[in-house]
């Protein structure tokens, strides 16, 4: 079923470079790898999926000398070998992208390139050689940078690249990318994946580890699939398709991917006029209704987020007005918004959501505290009471009552954030990107979420890069650019490409 | 129990255990109703300052200027007992209202005008003491007031009153902490500022009360300064704000805000006030005591940092019993 098999190798006959066999690494309470192999060939994608804390990342920090397993062999060529650091990892000719960006924000790019191995030339820097050997690596990867550029002052998707550029600069046989397009467009994906295939044909393997299936269909040569610390699947990507690995990784059938429900009613609840902000918002109307998911399509820096932040009293209006339930509201702070019953599932959930001091109930809790607030005082009677209610309504990890929220998985954590709105009895839910770094489970249960908060009436507005996703879940779709709406349609009138076309512009 | 065994007082709490084991079997002068009870008055002023210390660490702020403000509000107490006349009962609240609106003013420029905690209360540190020193020409104030050094001294069914204090100000900021919005509040912008705002709490007024409580333990302790002496002075409480900030640190509290217990300060500051002497008792020279409390804070925080790995040794060694 995929289109891999005419490129399915320049080298009928491709060398296994590295080899991990039976590896296993056991953590505190949990098995992380159990017996896991795995054979990387030179000249091949090698997918590596799986749900959140199925091991993935401990695998990968196997090979990138982080740490090491309590058994099992690494082999680099045949070889038995250790990798006793990362740097051991790294002249052993394997570069990692991790998922947590590992640059230096107040460094230039040339720098956070050469971070750690800054050419010397007569006992000092050499500066020159550095620029134009960041020059050419950035050449290599066709990014107009400026190797001078200061890594804070880059969009998010500009230091994913910076971070991929660092990889291989070192000029490594095995490039390991950790979630590489999370925070990426979708021409930066395409960008990517051309380099990728580039460095492919060049005889370096490439392990990748995405959760984004359609993508890592289209790009691997090879997929194991990881579930609870095992391997449960290893094809070829020609023998496998999407529901194969949704199937694998979540472990019984998924009839329907987005299982969506349409509770879209005529009466309006949330109702934009004009509304401008300083933050680049330019004229925007729409009317949401309760039950409807209004799905906001675009690019990154299209507005989609200065849309949520005008609604949600981040940036106040300038002009224009805003009403909920027919009311006019004022919003001048997201305290006003929350009150006025609308409510932001942030993009960044890690920055702007949780609070990893606290554990889950008071996560839950922290919105609106009068729900637990008895005679002027807090009850963590109720507190207790009150939480356990949202995690049995939600199904969150019954560790999140008396667990850090930190140990809980990405889907837990999204979970935790809504839980907090429906404590605070909001009835707008914006949600950016809410199944961002979550796997396929997870994702459905957020699906489920959004459709048990439009069957209560409450309305959501949906932010998200997933097309299929935003196509799939939404009720009606606006397109946005430069700030403002340039078109709204019934979602079931959208397709993929036409949001790919007003995207990638 | 299970509940106690996991609760972040247990670490520094034995830990003061230990030290106060150690220094009893040191010396036979330790363990006597004397010197206790002067255990319990030495650690009554850096406890009630580190009270507020603690608090605005929570936010994850700092407060440097808590000596300084002592100083300047020793000064203002003796001035308004000596000069103005002004019988107790109003000077001491008077002083009281006016450290609270001290640190509304460190509150105001670090949460308003966004300088950093660090820079504000450094600045406080330096300019309160200055203003302290423009009262009297710089000299100390005497003999305030016949009856104020009772305020120290005295006791209630042979407790002394430093002790009371102690606890009914500790007991109310244990409970104002866990029982009230204000106090999880504080947890909350300590723990994650842009998480607080976007769940609407106002984070500028919640550090700004952070420094009020600060301002008013300030206050607490320059008025129990100033009765102990029966003066004011404006070398008063110098270097007590490091002392503050290392009980709450050797008690356990977080640095980066938005973890640890009110208790933590207690804690800490007894560690300190044990260390200090049983080493008095044994007639280690002074300096010798610094460098130990420098050490101590060290070890406390090292242990504190490590306490993943530790706990995970500690798993290993005695793996007949493992949770989870």
């Amino acid at each position: 079923m995929m289109t891999n098999t005419q490129e399915s190798f320049t080298n009928s006959n491709p060398e296994l470079l590295w080899e991990l066999c039976n590896i296993t690494k056991k953590f505190p309470g949990v098995l992380a790898n159990n017996n896991i192999s795995l054979k990387l060939f030179a000249g091949e994608i090698h997918g590596l999926m799986g749900g959140n804390g199925c091991g993935k990342s401990t695998l990968i920090k196997s090979l990138a000398g982080t740490h090491s397993p309590d058994s099992g062999q690494i082999k680099l060529r045949q070889n038995i070998i250790s990798l006793d650091s990362p740097t051991d990892a790294r002249q052993k000719g394997v570069a990692t992208v991790f998922q947590e960006f590992s640059l230096i924000p107040t460094l230039t790019v040339a720098e956070n390139i050469f971070l750690g191995r800054l050419p010397v030339k007569n006992g000092q820097i050499d500066w020159q050689k550095i620029h134009a050997d960041a020059k050419s690596v950035l050449d290599k990867l066709e990014l107009k940078l400026s190797t001078y550029a200061i890594v804070s002052e880059l969009s998010v998707a500009e230091q994913q690249l910076v971070e991929i550029a660092k990889a291989i600069a070192t000029d490594a046989q095995l490039i390991i990318l950790d979630e590489p397009t999370a925070a990426l467009g979708l021409t930066e994906i395409k960008h990517l994946h051309t380099i990728l295939r580039r460095m492919k044909s060049q005889g370096r393997a490439i392990l990748y580890v995405s959760h984004r299936l359609d993508e890592v269909v289209e790009i691997v040569d090879a997929i194991t699939v990881l579930k609870d610390g095992e391997v449960v699947s290893d094809a070829e990507s020609s023998e496998v398709d999407i529901d194969f690995i949704v199937r694998t990784m979540i472990g019984d059938d998924v009839d329907e991917h987005y299982p969506k429900q349409c509770n879209k009613t005529n009466t309006p609840l949330l109702e934009l006029k004009s509304i401008q902000t300083h933050k680049g918002v330019n004229n925007v109307s729409f009317t949401l209704h309760k039950g409807e998911v209004l799905g906001l399509g675009g690019v990154m820096g299209s507005g989609r987020t200065e849309i949520l932040n005008a609604i949600f009293g981040i940036d106040p209006l300038i002009q224009g007005e805003m009403k909920i339930n027919g009311k006019l509201i004022n919003a001048q702070c997201p305290k006003d918004s929350i009150d006025s019953g609308i409510a932001l599932v942030p993009e960044n959930r890690k920055f702007d959501g949780l609070f990893f001091n606290f554990e889950g109930p008071e996560n839950i809790t922290i919105a609106d505290l009068n729900t637990i607030t008895q005679k002027g005082l807090l009850s963590p009677h109720k507190e207790q009471s009150l939480s356990q209610s949202f995690i049995e309504r939600l199904q969150i990890s019954s560790a999140a009552i008396n667990k850090k929220v930190g140990l809980l998985s990405g889907g837990n954590q999204q979970k935790i954030i809504i839980a907090r709105w429906l404590n605070a009895h909001s009835e707008v839910f914006l949600l950016d990107e809410p199944t961002q770094g979550i796997d396929v489970g997870a994702k459905v249960a957020v699906y489920e979420l959004i459709n048990h908060l439009t069957s209560q009436n409450k309305a959501v507005i949906l932010v998200s890069s997933d097309h299929d996703e935003l196509i799939a879940m939404s009720d009606s779709i606006a397109i946005t650019q430069d700030g403002t709406i340039t078109d709204l349609l019934p979602a079931s009138q959208v397709s993929k490409a036409d949001l790919a076309n007003t995207t990638s512009h | 129990m299970k509940k106690f065994l996991k609760s972040p007082l247990i670490g520094p709490l034995s830990a003061m255990i230990l030290v106060f084991l150690i220094v009893a079997f040191s010396t036979d002068r330790f363990l006597t109703v004397n010197n206790l009870s002067n255990i319990a008055l030495q650690v009554s002023v850096v406890a009630l300052v580190a009270i507020g210390s603690t608090v605005v660490i929570f936010t994850g702020g700092i407060d440097l200027s808590p000596g300084a403000m002592i100083a300047l509000l020793s000064m203002i107490l003796a001035s308004l007992i000596k000069f103005v006349g002004l019988p107790l009962v109003i000077a001491i609240p008077l002083v009281i209202f006016i450290g609270g609106l001290l640190g509304a003013f460190n509150g105001f420029l670090t949460a308003y005008m966004r300088i950093p905690a660090f820079i504000t209360t450094l600045a406080g540190l330096s300019a309160y003491r200055g203003i302290a020193f423009m009262f009297n020409d710089g000299s100390p104030i005497f003999s305030l007031h016949p009856f104020l050094d009772t305020l120290f001294y005295g006791s209630f069914y042979s407790i002394p009153l430093p002790l009371i204090y102690v606890v009914v100000l500790y007991s109310l900021a244990v409970w104002g902490m866990k029982y009230t919005q204000t106090g999880r509040k504080i947890y909350a912008v300590g723990g994650n500022p842009s998480a607080a705002k976007l769940s609407g709490i106002n984070v500028n007024r919640i550090q700004l009360i952070a420094f009020v409580i600060a301002g008013l333990a300030a206050a607490f302790g320059a008025i129990l300064l100033a009765s102990r002496l029966n003066s004011g002075s404006p070398n008063y409480g110098v270097g007590i704000e490091l002392q503050a900030i290392a009980a709450a640190v050797i008690g356990g509290a977080s640095l980066a805000g938005g973890r640890g217990h009110v208790l933590n300060a207690l804690i800490g500051a007894l560690t300190i006030v044990i260390v200090q002497n049983g080493l008095n008792l044994n007639a280690v020279p002074t300096s010798m005591q610094s460098v130990t409390i420098g050490v101590i804070i060290l070890i406390a925080v090292g242990i504190d940092m490590w306490r993943n790995e530790i706990g995970y040794s500690l798993q290993k060694l005695f793996s007949f019993k493992k949770p989870l």
